[in-house]
């Protein structure tokens, strides 16, 4: 971690030492490891880090400050990782008119070097999973690759940091954004706590090209992918990047998540009036599942780029893209690509009749079916067979339907029906149903 | 003590001195020493009670103490003085506010020329405390350790450079803390505490059919923590304030699971830690039929009263690789009875149904509720 226009952890001995006299100030040494669990539900990134201090028998004082930073001071912790039992952690001070500043008060048994491991959460740290499909010419199979793209906008490089990604929904009550900016760590006993604004400095864009002009030369030849390791922790899955990343401020850093082949897919289209108009939706169908070589962890949410190869040159076309939404292990996956014009579902009401007529007393109508009889012609203008579903809700739940035709027939719940219907390459099929509603009295 | 709280009490009392020598020669002066023994009560959610102890060198007969708090801001209202060392030879006889200062003089009457410990309390502003927790799960989420901090937040305008902060229940904190200064202070902690992890589903807050959102569902999970001596706990009720979980990650370090506001929490109930949303459990539920029956109409054959026939069917599904309980809350307005109920449920009121679906790793299971509303009221 650099101090640079961001300073965390500097140490204020002149302050301290005149405020503290009578005991030690301990001062802050470099870190030995730093862990960074980045969260993507909420603005929030939990750091945690390794140190080695040198206590003083007796009161010690440890200054930790960090203008400049998104930092939630109400969330720094220092845990002693060796004679726990003989450092008492007595207090978190944050003084007086001395803003971003926080000072441990530090009861040890014995003298020397203590490791310790100092925790906060910061803001400013994102990260995003997106992927690109390829599918087979045939369209049966297709190629996923994941990605993930983490981005730094903490105002602090984290240099050599061990990474770990947190996919789900977290609830929290306070953006930590917020926390960071404020000008007491807890507010004041009244009133609305005023909010400081943070000064983010931009002097990163020069160093961090030489960075990368460093980081190009010092490559081995044949560098393999990272690794990102899965694994599930209570409601959320925790990814953690092989090794150590360094992400500067305002640098995002693209990282290859998984690549799976020959993904066995369904090309489904769907028709529904109410949802997608007179349009007919693809959607690229697959299950998280073994069968379809994925299942071993939850796909987190992002959007998907769908290609397909078109000949053994390795060309591509672009098929669409769509944007999806967390899918749990053994979760069907449907993937929105949009309407399309070759493949045609067309309803047609061929028939109207209303009988079975009732009357009041008086001779008003009181109740009466109506008889509507549809037939809906699918095509299939693809070189591929296609499977369509087209779903007609009839706003009550007072039917009878009788069916024909081609398709199967299901119903949803009280209004609304399903039909599925397979077509081979460039054909056509036809569904049939006369549908009776009952209205009035008719739909006691 | 800074110069400008209470600080001013010596310099109230040396400008009073001269007026009171010139005005009643026979009164006598006493000098307000510095504080003895300072508490900070902060039992009270809504105010602070300060209660400070001091000496003072009374002479005998009628005695002058000063008593003022430039910029701190006490409530002159509450200001009490107590005798301490002869209850029965000290009398308060009035206490005087001068105009447009923020003093009193206290006339105190003594039998004899003595010193006296006194107990002078107020209520002060500005300064009170915030409860925090901080819990750490296990991996396996069957206990967590609760660590109980109180934050002093001293905006009052006094220093106290030692007093003793008092909750309403535990030991007293020695602590010091200056005019603008917050300070994070553990005050309990208990270790492995029992939990129990829920998951809930309400038919009226969650939305019925996942498919047609671009979001997913959560399902809200909590922690389930009771407040009671087998479980740890019990000692005292835990104050309301924010809760952050953290979760042991099995390799040495932590996750955050999530973070929740508790309210107070008495002895023996429940503490309901929500952490997250879960999008491992999806639930889609449907209504299968909506019939009217029984209908009766008026003369001019409005429907004026009829009942319902209605089922709804609730696909439960677990992804995850472990078993989970789900508490399913359904409700069903009015008069109603159940026909038929696959599942066993216990109604909490009226119209509020819970049922608790044990959901096997990566299983299913579903609800289907037959019901009818009786004595529907038409629409006139």
């Amino acid at each position: 971690m650099k101090p640079t226009g961001a300073t965390i952890f500097a140490v204020g001995v002149c302050i301290t030492a005149a405020a503290f006299a009578k005991v030690d100030l301990v001062t802050l040494p470099k870190r030995d490891m730093v862990q960074l669990t980045i969260y993507n539900s909420a603005d929030m990134t939990l750091v945690r880090e390794s140190r080695k201090l040198t206590l003083q028998k007796g009161a010690n004082k440890l200054q930790f400050s960090w203008a400049n930073t998104l930092i939630d001071p109400t969330s720094l912790e220092i845990l002693p990782k060796a004679q726990a039992d003989k450092v008492e952690i007595s207090d978190l001070t944050y003084p007086p008119r001395v803003g971003n500043l926080g000072m441990w008060n530090i009861k040890s048994e014995v003298s020397g070097e203590i490791p310790v491991e100092i925790s906060y959460l910061t803001s400013g740290f994102s990260w995003r999973a997106f992927y690109m499909g390829t599918l087979s010419p045939d369209e049966k199979t297709m190629r996923l690759e994941g990605y993930v793209r983490v981005t730094n906008n903490s105002g602090e490089d984290y240099e050599n940091a061990q990474t770990r990604l947190i996919v789900g929904q977290v609830h929290i009550l306070d953006e930590i954004a917020e926390l960071a900016r404020r000008q007491y760590p807890y507010g004041r006993p009244i009133g609305v706590p005023p909010i400081a604004p943070v000064v983010m400095k931009g002097l990163y864009a020069k160093r961090a090209l030489m960075d990368v002009a460093q980081t190009v030369e010092s490559a081995p030849a044949m560098a393999e992918p990272k690794e990102i390791k899965k694994e599930g922790l209570s409601e959320y899955f925790l990814y953690t990047i092989e090794g150590t990343e360094t992400i500067r401020n305002g640098w995002s850093k693209r990282l290859p998540s998984f690549e799976v082949e020959g993904i066995p897919v369904v090309n489904l289209y769907k028709y529904e009036e109410e949802r997608y108009g007179n349009a007919v939706v693809r959607f690229l169908s697959f299950k998280n599942d073994q069968e379809h070589k994925l299942g071993e962890t939850p796909i987190p949410g992002g959007m998907l780029y769908v290609y397909r190869l078109l000949d053994a040159d390795q060309h591509l076309a672009f098929e669409g893209q769509s944007n999806f939404k967390y899918i749990p292990v053994g979760e069907d996956i449907e993937l929105d690509l949009g309407p399309v014009a070759n493949v045609i579902v067309k309803p047609t009401l061929m028939d109207f009749k209303s009988d079975h007529f009732l009357f009041d007393a008086g001779g008003d109508v009181i109740g009466w079916d109506e008889i509507q009889t549809f037939k809906i012609e699918v095509k299939n203008r693809r070189s591929l067979p296609v499977k369509v579903e087209i779903r007609r809700n009839f706003c009550t739940p007072h039917w009878d339907i009788e069916t024909s035709g081609d398709g199967a027939f299901e119903k949803v719940d009280l209004d609304t029906v399903k039909f599925t219907v397979d077509l081979p390459p460039f054909s056509k099929k036809e569904v049939r149903y006369v549908l009776t509603t009952h209205h009035g009295r008719r739909a006691d | 003590m800074r110069n400008t709280g209470l600080a001013g009490l010596a310099a109230g009392l040396t400008l009073v001195a001269g007026f009171t020598l010139t005005a009643e020669a026979r009164i006598k002066l006493v000098a307000l020493p510095d504080r003895a023994a300072t508490v900070i009560r902060l039992d009270n959610p809504q105010v602070t009670l300060i209660e400070e102890e001091r000496v003072l060198t009374l002479q005998k007969g009628l005695n002058q103490v000063d008593f003022s708090w430039n910029g701190v801001e006490i409530d002159a209202d509450s200001i009490r003085l107590s005798f301490r060392s002869h209850p029965g030879g000290v009398n308060l006889l009035n206490v005087s506010y001068p105009p447009d200062e923020a003093a009193l003089v206290w006339e105190i009457s003594s039998a004899e020329a003595w010193e006296e410990q006194v107990r002078i309390s107020y209520l002060l502003r500005n300064i009170d405390r915030v409860i925090e927790y901080r819990a750490l799960a296990n991996k396996e989420e069957t206990c967590l350790d609760l660590a109980n901090y109180v934050i002093l937040r001293n905006f009052s305008g006094e220093d106290f450079a030692q007093a003793r902060v008092l909750l309403d229940y535990g030991d007293a904190l020695e602590q010091g803390i200056n005019h603008e200064e917050t300070k994070r202070v553990l005050f309990c902690r208990q270790t492995a505490v029992p939990i129990e992890k829920v998951w809930k589903f309400d038919a009226a807050i969650h939305p019925w059919d996942p498919d047609r959102l671009t979001a997913n569902v959560g399902i809200p999970v909590s922690y389930r923590v009771v407040n009671t001596a087998s479980n740890g706990l019990g000692r005292f009720a835990l104050w309301g304030g924010k809760i952050r979980v953290f979760q042991d990650d099995g390799h040495g370090g932590t996750i955050v699971l999530g973070e929740d506001t508790t309210a107070l929490v008495p002895i023996g109930e429940k503490l309901e830690i929500y952490i997250g949303d879960s999008r491992d459990i999806v639930v889609m539920q449907r209504k299968m039929r909506d019939k009217q029956i029984n209908v009766r109409r008026n003369s001019g054959n409005t429907v004026v009263l009829y009942d319902t026939d209605e089922i709804i069917a609730a696909q439960v599904e677990n992804f995850k690789d472990k078993p989970a309980r789900l508490t399913m809350i359904q409700h069903i307005p009015g008069q109603w009875d159940m026909e038929k109920c696959n599942l066993e449920y216990e109604r909490k009121d009226a119209g509020t149904l819970e049922f608790r679906l044990d959901l096997p790793p990566r299983g299913k299971q579903e609800l289907v509720m037959h019901y009818h509303r009786r004595n529907v009221r038409g629409k006139p």
